[in-house]
């Protein structure tokens, strides 16, 4: 249903986002809280950002496809300032960015914020799964922290 | 191309850390003056323009050159400008060019450029993004900064050792915006910014410009100063180019450049007098080092350690060859790549003051960071 919303409804549920031909699949898969990847129908290699043909075969059968939303931290910081954004409060501590490295492939990553953890707990190499919050009406995706096997 | 194609001159404006009251086209124009007077060259002796902000047309028309051949605006660092100049020259499409860059503090990086509303109006509309969910632009070198301490378990002080160096030099350069020395302390207690770098890992945003007249070797060494010989120049850049998808600190664009650099010029870090790695953010230069060759992946610091001049406070590497002697872009000012190719350039001219290097016959440059801007050029004296 939310697949079928326009182009004209898409740009102006996701205010400020760069959407364009080529990434539209994955935001309107972000109105269904599914994080959809493009992924080559003809060799099977995923690649992001969303590209309009397969760089590793120049096939144009790009499809974007759900990942499983599992993954470990590769890159992290901490803002102590940046852009203003809804439910963002630097002065109420750094805010955590981090780049998850997603199980489907290697080199596959994906850029979001951890929630539901403090900072000295989110580091690299920890494992994370896909979470969803809101954020100006318009669904976001997030990572939390996996359970640290005792 | 390689010894073919010259920097006949360069010039400086100097550069603050505050809003000069002046626009980016004056700042321009005051070098481009400069420089083309001390080549001793009138406007119509130049054919080419190239520069980023002002555009060339503007430029042009501000000094009033009569006519061109060719121009470009290339985006930043600016081995960009300089690469498509020489080519320029060396395929005869122009014969003279005179290249600059003009550093401007902006609303997106400065508080006070905001409250000033010629520079409001200067960056255009300023569109509010999506939020800080992104390690796109400044944000990347902040992110592989974590990788780098945790791949290689090395403490923030080696990224400390470049600002320290840095502001060192800067004592000796009138141009520098911040010469005022720092010690670890000082730079471990500098504002967090983004962890894990502080206020001091990243360059200041200053005004103030350079020049340059960029012509065959041949015709340099007609002109007013000893000519310098551009012997190699890159680009370097890999498929993974985005900042989140660089496949490794190992992996980017700075080891295409040092590869090309070496199969294309003639000589490589056994035999330079000056190094310029670039310092936009300190992990920049802490790699640049790694992969230039002069010590391996993550030893960068402990390169640094051994290489320390204490009375000084900078690197001397080998005791004889300092890094980024005029203060880079931490301390000179964040000119992507200008002020290092100028320091260049006066140190092989003998003209660099009280820094000058005892034998400075050749020079190496790595500009810019490691995604979709890694660059560098190779610089001989002429004869």
């Amino acid at each position: 249903m939310t697949a079928s919303i326009s182009d004209d409804d898409l740009v102006a549920r996701f205010v400020g986002h760069p959407l364009d031909h080529d990434n539209a699949d994955h935001y309107r898969g972000r109105l269904e809280h599914r994080l959809l990847l493009n992924r080559c129908g003809s060799c099977g290699r995923w690649h992001q950002p969303p590209r309009p043909v397969c760089p590793s075969c120049w096939s144009s059968d790009v499809v974007a496809t759900p990942v499983a939303g599992t993954g470990t931290i590769h890159l992290t910081l901490f803002l102590y300032q940046g852009p203003p954004a809804e439910g963002v409060d630097y002065a109420a501590g750094p805010y955590p960015v981090v780049t998850v490295e997603l199980d489907e492939q290697p080199g596959l990553r994906f850029t979001s914020t951890v929630i539901g953890a403090p900072n000295d707990a989110i580091s690299i190499g920890r494992r994370v799964t896909l979470d969803w919050m809101d954020r100006g009406g318009a669904p976001m995706p997030v990572f939390r922290l996996d359970r640290v096997a005792q | 191309m390689k010894d073919l194609v010259a920097f006949a001159g360069a010039a400086t404006t100097g550069f603050v850390a505050h809003n000069t009251g002046r626009s980016q086209a004056s700042l321009a124009a005051e070098a481009c003056i400069d420089v083309l007077r001390q080549c001793g060259l009138e406007a119509a002796d130049v054919d080419g323009i190239c520069g980023s902000a002002p555009s060339a047309p503007a430029v042009q028309s501000m000094l009033g050159i009569p006519e061109v051949t060719w121009f470009a605006n290339p985006a930043i660092p600016f081995v960009n400008h300089v690469a498509v100049a020489a080519a320029a020259v060396h395929a005869g499409l122009c014969d003279v060019v005179l290249a600059y860059h003009a550093a401007y503090r902006l609303p997106w990086n400065t508080l006070s450029s905001l409250r000033d509303p010629f520079r409001r109006v200067a960056s255009g509309p300023m569109t509010p993004g999506p939020g800080p969910e992104s390690v796109a632009g400044a944000m990347g070198y902040t992110a592989w900064a974590s990788r780098y301490m945790y791949e290689f378990g090395v403490p923030k002080e080696h990224f400390g050792y470049v600002a320290i160096n840095d502001r060192s030099n800067a004592a000796l350069n009138p141009a520098a915006a911040m010469r005022e020395p720092i010690t670890m302390d000082d730079y471990l207690s500098a504002r967090m910014i983004r962890w894990p770098l502080c206020l001091l890992d990243m360059d200041v945003p200053v005004d103030g410009a350079d020049a340059f007249v960029i012509t065959t070797a041949e015709r340099a060494r007609d002109m007013a100063l000893p000519p310098v010989l551009l012997n190699a120049v890159a680009l370097g850049m890999i498929d993974k180019n985005e900042e989140e998808q660089t496949p490794s600190l190992r992996h980017h664009g700075q080891q295409v450049v040092v590869e090309a650099l070496k199969a294309k010029g003639d000589f490589w870090i056994e035999d330079t007098d000056l190094y310029f790695p670039y310092d936009g953010f300190t992990p920049i230069t802490l790699n640049w080092f790694e992969n230039a060759g002069w010590c391996a992946p993550g030893e960068a610091g402990a390169f640094i350690e051994a290489n320390w001049d204490k009375a000084g406070a900078r690197i001397l590497i080998d005791g004889r060859i300092p890094v980024n002697p005029h203060g880079g872009a931490l301390s000179e000012g964040g000119t992507q790549g200008s002020g290092h190719i100028r320091e260049a350039v006066h140190q092989l001219q003998g003209r660099a003051g009280p820094r000058q290097v005892a034998v400075a016959d050749r020079a190496i440059v790595t500009a810019g960071g490691f995604f979709f801007n890694a660059q560098g050029l190779t610089l001989r004296r002429d004869g």
